[in-house]
């Protein structure tokens, strides 16, 4: 193998496709991208075994075909660390050349043969297709609330479902609830209910830089497959689905608030912010006391200090309340909210509060007792 | 000046050979030796017959027998004890929920928030005392004074049996006539220093300054000046105040079967978690400390995706610790719920049933002993399937 490739397109490349492979494994293979050219264009492969990625790199001069497997964070650093506009791959014997205009590393390789292989995409044969903004939005209004790990429910992923032309993801560690509606750009007949890894999403988000793109979405037994974008180097992420049963999310969804106020997000957030500054372990939570068109909001950290911080909210609705959250589950749903302005809704001091964003974010957070 | 307090401390007499003696009547009345028969066996305790003999716990039991030969040795059942001395704890904790165990024999109770309620110090010794004897079948000495390190001597003066009341007036007084080798921290060696400067008794220590003490016997000695008047403001930290419960046993043997050592850890998991939920507390991280015969001890621990009070989850998790430590022969096993936080109602935990299950099944277990004593119901390792 040897070709020509832009510095800048293959360090992009590189470095979303390292992100899949991980850092320990007994399989050095597994540590590796594999690199293969064809019909013009540099193609990448990485996989944990989890999850797969599959891209190709349009900038590039193919002067001979071939294969390679390569440790992927040695080309990595060597990529990243070039000055140069354009470097020059040679593979022979599985020993990779890169040069520069100034430099020449050899990095030893392996058999390609070995390398476990990733799913491909055949671009008619799809489930469903929406389009980069719409899912890199529901997927950072949800990823974020996942559990990092949970015995009891099937919580280290985002439940995706679609029903006709809407799409919902839906995530939750627990103690708060994460749901974001959007629409597909088609419809199909059967519906679509998995349990995607957060990884693999985390991956696909790197992977949607073009908001008007599409994205195309196809089970396959139990693994998901989305391609993003079209022609013959459109990335393609597989990954295998989280087993198990998701918790009956919609029961836990309050629908009978009756305490509703609107703020700008930047507002509440702000206060929130600095709210939790006089917060500690012991202290537990914000207090968020609503009453006669004020929010206050105040904090006690035992043996450091308080503080106090009101907002002005002219529409506020029903009887005072005073409810206590953990700061940092309100910071992170106002944060993922993407909204200028967002509602508040409450029912009770020992009842969830929820964040709305119109129809299309639901986020249901667990009060703390202040005691 | 703080408020005058009324301590107890609670002393179970030649605890492990009266349970023996209690659970097999052929042994009463005659010198029973509990601990390991083996060449470096070492006597776990002795019965007030075989002390007669000058059989001391903590002696190798080759020795107390040589001292003793008509000593009927008993192979000590740690399981036994545990469930008996959590029993104990629990009558104690009726008194005051001040409760600070020391050891598994052995607790200070601080009463001073009872006595309005249940009497003076005296009659709350002395009913405890009575409450353990009714439905244990076993002897406490007890007792009663201002500070923990009074309350300590007193238990010691009378037993067994016995009931020893220090009141604040006079204590220095009182205090003044007993021998040094009596008060906290000295040992043989430095008794012998000490005497060598004359000072023999509480009442010598009474008329060194503290200053003094430590110029001529160094740093730690600062604190006799106090003590030996009867002044100690520690206080008795229940586990309302305390940052961890936990319980640990010294077996005076080493213990080589690791089926046996996990039931004893299995006692301290049930008892930990019992007191958990009798103070409303969650813990989210779980310490298993092992000390083996050659006495280096290891301490392992693990947090917890969630605080818990349930023993099904404490028990795995604690069995997980033990079973990955290489196992040899154990001196000493313990284990402590630590870092304490507020159970976050989960969104979905109404609709959880294994925990709603085992909850039920917690609730009805500390219903039982509650009712009926430590040993009425426990799990058994085995109970739970293989890991």
């Amino acid at each position: 193998m040897k070709l020509v490739c832009s510095r800048d397109a293959l360090a992009e490349a590189l470095a979303i496709a390292g992100s899949v492979v991980i850092s320990r494994t007994p399989a050095p293979v597994l540590l590796c991208l594999k690199l293969e050219t064809k019909d013009g264009l540099l193609f990448i492969s990485a996989t944990d075994t989890e999850i797969g990625l599959l891209l190709g790199v349009a900038e590039v001069d193919v002067r001979e075909e071939g294969v390679a497997l390569i440790p992927a964070d040695k080309l990595n650093q060597i990529v990243r660390a070039s000055n140069d506009d354009s470097l020059s791959i040679e593979v022979s014997k599985n020993i990779a050349t890169i040069t520069g205009r100034d430099s020449k590393f050899k990095v030893f390789g392996f058999d390609p043969e070995e390398f476990p292989g990733v799913p491909t995409f055949d671009t008619d044969d799809f489930e469903f297709e929406t389009n980069c903004n719409t899912f890199r939005r529901l997927i950072g209004r949800t990823v974020f609330a996942t559990a990092v790990e949970n015995s009891r429910y099937a919580i280290n992923g985002v439940l995706i479902e679609r029903i006709g032309r809407n799409l919902r993801l839906v995530a939750t560690d627990g103690r708060r609830l994460a749901v974001a509606r959007g629409e597909c750009t088609t419809n199909a007949e059967e519906d679509l209910t998995s349990i995607v890894p957060t990884k693999a999403l985390n991956v696909l988000n790197r992977l949607m830089n073009d908001p008007d793109e599409p994205v195309r979405i196809r089970r396959n037994r139990n693994q998901i497959l989305f391609q993003v974008g079209s022609g013959p180097g459109a990335p393609v992420l597989s990954s295998n689905l989280v087993e198990g049963s998701f918790p009956p999310f919609e029961d836990v969804i309050p629908k009978d608030q009756d305490k509703k106020v609107h703020f700008k997000t930047v507002e509440l957030a702000s206060a929130v912010r600095r709210a939790a500054l006089l917060t500690n372990e012991e202290s537990k939570g914000v207090r968020l006391a609503f009453a006669d068109g004020t929010l206050t909001l105040s904090s006690r950290a035992p043996e450091m200090g308080e503080a106090e911080i009101k907002i002005e909210t002219e529409e506020y609705s029903g009887d005072p309340i005073e409810i206590g959250f953990n700061p940092s589950y309100l910071t992170e749903g106002l944060k993922h909210a993407d909204s200028e302005t967002i509602l508040i809704e409450l029912k009770a001091p020992n009842k969830p509060g929820v964040i709305k964003v119109g129809t299309d974010f639901t986020y249901v957070v667990m009060p703390v007792n202040l005691g | 000046m703080a408020l005058s307090r009324t301590i107890l401390h609670v002393d179970m007499d030649a605890f492990f050979a009266s349970v023996e003696q209690r659970d097999d009547p052929s042994l009463r009345g005659r010198p029973v030796l509990v601990g390991g028969r083996g060449g470096r066996g070492v006597v776990a305790a002795a019965s007030y017959e075989a002390r007669r003999f000058g059989c001391r716990s903590a002696m190798p039991m080759a020795q107390a027998v040589r001292r003793c030969p008509s000593a009927i040795v008993v192979p000590p059942s740690f399981a036994k004890y545990e469930a008996d001395s959590a029993r104990i704890m629990d009558i104690l904790e009726t008194a005051s929920p001040l409760l600070e165990p020391i050891s598994i024999d052995e607790a200070f109770v601080d009463v001073t928030g009872s006595l309005r309620l249940l009497g003076d110090g005296p009659t709350i010794a002395a009913d405890l005392k009575r409450v353990i004897r009714d439905e244990l079948g076993l002897n406490a000495s007890v007792g009663v004074a201002p500070c923990k390190f009074a309350a300590k001597i007193a238990s010691d003066l009378e037993k067994p049996d016995g009931l020893t009341v220090f009141e604040e007036e006079g204590l220095a007084v009182r205090l003044s006539t007993l021998p040094i080798g009596r008060m906290w921290g000295i040992g043989p060696k430095s008794k012998a220093r000490f005497e060598a400067r004359g000072i023999r008794t509480f009442g010598d220590l009474q008329n060194w300054s503290a200053e003094s003490l430590v110029a001529s016997f160094g740093a730690a000695s600062a604190r006799f000046h106090d003590l030996s008047h009867g002044r100690d403001d520690r206080p008795v930290v229940g586990d309302r105040t305390a940052k961890s419960v936990g319980h640990e046993q010294t077996f005076g043997v080493d213990l080589a079967d690791p089926r046996e050592v996990e039931g004893v850890l299995l006692r301290h998991v049930e008892r930990v978690a019992a007191r958990l939920r009798r103070r409303n507390r969650r813990a989210r991280s779980i310490v298993v400390k092992i000390r083996d015969g050659e006495f280096v001890t290891n301490t392992r621990s693990r947090t917890l995706s969630e605080p818990t009070d349930r023993t099904d989850l404490l028990w795995e998790t604690a069995r997980t610790l033990f079973r990955e430590w290489k196992f040899r022969p154990v001196r000493l096993v313990g284990m402590s719920a630590e870092r304490f936080e507020e159970a976050v109602p989960d969104l979905f935990s109404a609709g959880d049933e294994e925990n709603a299950r085992n909850r039920r099944l917690d609730a009805a277990t500390d219903a039982i002993r509650d009712r009926f004593g430590g040993e009425a119901i426990a799990r058994t390792a085995s109970a739970f399937p293989p890991g």
